[in-house]
């Protein structure tokens, strides 16, 4: 089998690298063929030519790189559809798919970039692609932005960017969403469950659901990234008072950030759900898609991942399943929920050819229109904020926003770990989860993780 | 043109061109993965900076590395054990024992062979499921509770887990490699074995395994670098390396860390350890298993 696949598979790389080295020549633009002409702009904003007709526009080539992936790409289509209407003499290349961080990397290395890239999606990672200069200072250009609409952007954004280096701005969140605790509220009714908002209800209700004979929390152990943002994270905000704060310290790898008393009892709120059982057994071994379809089957009352959940499984969920949303359990009675959110970003390369194209397409695609078909398209919440209550946006995408906009609800701010710590972190949770490590024994891994990551 | 430069030109209009393949898609990028290793790479910027040996040095205090190469040893030493004792086993059966449906077995062995690995790996997650698959509904039917082991997800149950797939995958292919040896071997001498009173187990060890040794090198080798340079499919669609590095094997660690935590260069490091344990190991393989060559008068 190995021989036969390895004489298959080596043909094939030698005419994939073939063909690669015969399109050498005019790599710097795949789709087309055709060489960049200068980037030029049309700067008028009104009617410029001795012709009397309209603004013409952008001209030159614009090159967009996204991600497609549980958000789809009929949003991007529907999108740039527009921004090429308004600019019908501009050439717009869209470089998409659900691998493209990979087949582009070789073309962000050369240095030969897309103008506008979308951060979403396996492979990307926008603090690596700032440590590594790939990504414009665009700083200035968001102080003062305003969008189609004549709005300004810094209104408008439910998250503002995260500041690298101290103050700069390098990308722009594009969408918004917030990790949390999922539930089937029809079920629960069924069984007469509590939604739990505090961490003694949370207790309460898996002890009954324990005690019904299914699992109270089933997660994703094979990317355990989703147990920290659904819970681990929210629990540490809590144990801190509420302050988010201490996630951006731990971002920023400061000394004892991981190590802390509020860090200490979150770990202790996991730990306890060790002890008592609470955990699915084979949680450990599943990837997202086995957790959730195991979740819908009600072979487990909660499970951790983020709002793009229902958008995802929407071909697998059973009849009569009711998406519940609870952005936090580990708060004390009475405390705030925590929303521990994430972005996904946008930017503009460094190398871009056509960087005034880049800046008005960002202007133009975050308005409240846009805003609300992504909410309409995706089932996902975009970064401006939009009245959604008469849209066909999904119930859960809702009823988060009633959440982001509740009094009771603390916004924690979007921190990006540094990729070595993170893996440490997941490591460092998931053999907590399955009771192979103590809190203690956590603590250590990661500080010592982003003690490396300083030096 | 004289007989000579003919014979040379002939040579040269077959060799050249493979060999500048070679050139270019095995001895490059084997160059550049060493040159790699000795900088300091994200693997997404055009900016290197050089640091000599240092990624060695980490490399050699790195205790997922161990746990990584002794994982891979783990796979190597039972897929060979594995599918040679079964592929031989099944071989002589279907060619020299009088068993029902010979070519049956053939086809029933081969079919995993024409199924892509990534479906292999997907097909025995759900196998190892640990609440809806095969083999915990099966365990279950013997015991009062329901078994819930998380095959894959337990340290101890994770690696022996990943071992069964290339096993059950791999059998087919060595096993027809092995009936073709068993088959070219003269009816005479097993005529011959019969008359003096040989038992059937004698005629194995007398005559088909001597005689179909050389095949049986070729297996082992094939099977020892296919583990070490292709282990990384299978344990990434399974376990990912996981549960914390647990599964890990060199090839899903490179992987791990070049494209998943940005360091190209200590990932090259890897690979270059990859490559010298091959060798090592193809070397010390081929003298073990030298035997002299029997000829068939």
């Amino acid at each position: 089998m190995k021989r036969k696949q390895t004489v298959t598979s080596g043909i094939a790389t030698m005419l994939v690298l073939a063909m690669t080295a015969c399109g050498g020549t005019n790599g710097a633009t795949p789709n087309n063929g055709t060489p960049d002409p200068a980037p030029s702009v049309n700067e008028g904003t009104g009617n410029n030519g001795t012709n009397g007709t309209e603004n013409q526009g952008l001209t030159g080539e614009f090159e967009i790189q996204y991600f497609v992936g549980g958000y789809g790409d009929s949003w991007w289509k529907e999108v740039l559809e527009g921004f090429q209407e308004a600019n019908p003499e501009l050439n717009i290349t869209q470089t998409a798919g659900p691998n493209i961080n990979e087949q582009t990397r070789p073309r962000w290395i050369q240095g030969d970039t897309p103008d506008v890239v979308y951060i979403d999606g396996a492979g990307s990672n926008e603090r690596q692609m700032i440590d590594d200069g790939q990504l414009m200072d665009i700083t200035d250009f968001l102080a003062e932005m305003e969008n189609a609409d004549g709005e300004k952007l810094t209104d408008i954004l439910i998250s503002q960017p995260t500041a690298y280096d101290g103050d700069r701005n390098y990308t722009l969140p594009l969408v918004f969403g917030s990790w949390g605790l999922f539930y089937d509220k029809a079920f629960f009714n069924e069984n007469d469950w509590t939604a739990p908002t505090n961490w003694s209800e949370f207790i309460d209700t898996s002890e009954q659901v324990k005690a019904s004979g299914i699992s109270a929390l089933i997660h994703t152990g094979v990317y355990p990234y989703y147990i920290n943002g659904g819970l681990v994270d929210s629990a540490i905000v809590a144990a801190n008072g509420g302050d988010g704060s201490i996630l951006t310290q731990q971002a920023n790898l400061e000394e004892g950030s991981f190590s802390g008393p509020a860090v200490q009892k979150a770990l202790g709120q996991v730990v306890e759900l060790v002890d008592k059982g609470l955990i699915d057994p084979g949680a450990v071994s599943l990837n997202h898609t086995d957790s959730q379809i195991q979740w819908l089957q009600h072979r487990a009352a909660f499970i951790p991942s983020g709002l793009w959940l229902e958008n995802e499984m929407s071909k697998d969920i059973p009849d009569g399943f009711e998406f519940g949303f609870i952005p936090s359990v580990a708060q004390d009675a009475g405390e705030n929920n925590i929303v521990i959110p994430y972005t996904n970003t946008i930017a503009i390369a460094e190398n871009a050819k056509n960087p005034e194209a880049a800046k008005a397409f960002l202007q133009y695609a975050f308005t409240e229109a846009n805003a609300v078909r992504w909410a309409e398209l995706t089932g996902a919440l975009m970064n401006v904020k939009a009245d959604l209550s008469n849209t066909s946006a999904s119930e859960v995408v809702k009823e988060a926003m009633e959440f982001f906009n509740s009094d009771t609800t603390t916004v924690a701010p979007v921190a990006v770990l540094n990729a070595d710590v993170e893996k440490a972190k997941q490591d460092a949770t998931i053999a907590l989860a399955t009771g192979r490590i103590t809190a203690e024994e956590w603590m250590q891994r990661l500080e010592a993780a982003a003690a490396k990551a300083r030096n | 043109m004289s007989q000579s430069a003919k014979r040379k030109v002939f040579l040269i209009v077959f060799l050249l061109p493979t060999f500048l393949f070679f050139c270019l898609f095995t001895l490059y990028p084997i160059g550049k993965g060493i040159q790699i290793s000795f900088y300091d790479w994200s693997g997404g910027t055009k900016n290197m900076d050089f640091i000599g040996l240092d990624n060695y040095k980490q490399m050699f205090s790195d205790p997922i590395v161990g746990r990584a190469v002794g994982n891979d040893y783990f796979l190597v030493f039972g897929k060979v054990i594995g599918i040679m004792l079964l592929a031989t086993f099944f071989a002589v059966a279907v060619t020299r024992l009088n068993v029902w449906g010979k070519n049956v077995y053939r086809v029933l062995f081969f079919i995993p062979n024409v199924i892509s690995v990534v479906v292999i790996g997907v097909l025995w997650r759900y196998v190892y499921n640990p609440n809806l698959g095969f083999l915990n509904s099966f365990l279950s039917l013997f015991t009062e509770e329901r078994v819930q082991t998380a095959w894959l997800g337990e340290p101890n149950t994770a690696m022996t887990s990943l071992l069964w797939p290339p096993i059950w995958a791999g059998i087919g292919f060595y096993m027809i490699l092995l009936i073709a040896a068993i088959l070219s071997i003269p009816k005479e001498l097993y005529e011959a074995a019969d008359l003096d009173g040989a038992s059937q187990w004698r005629q194995f060890l007398s005559v088909t395994l001597p005689l179909m040794w050389e095949q049986m090198k070729v297996s082992v080798l094939h099977i020892v670098m296919t583990t070490l340079n292709g282990s990384f499919i299978l344990v990434w669609i399974m376990t990912e390396g996981g549960p914390d590095n647990s599964t890990q094997v060199m090839g899903s660690y490179l992987y791990q860390m070049g494209f998943r935590q940005y360091h190209m260069g200590y990932a090259a490091t890897i690979g270059v350890l990859i490559l010298v344990l091959s060798l090592l190991t193809t070397m010390i393989l081929q003298r073990v298993m030298k035997r002299d060559t029997i000829e068939l008068a």
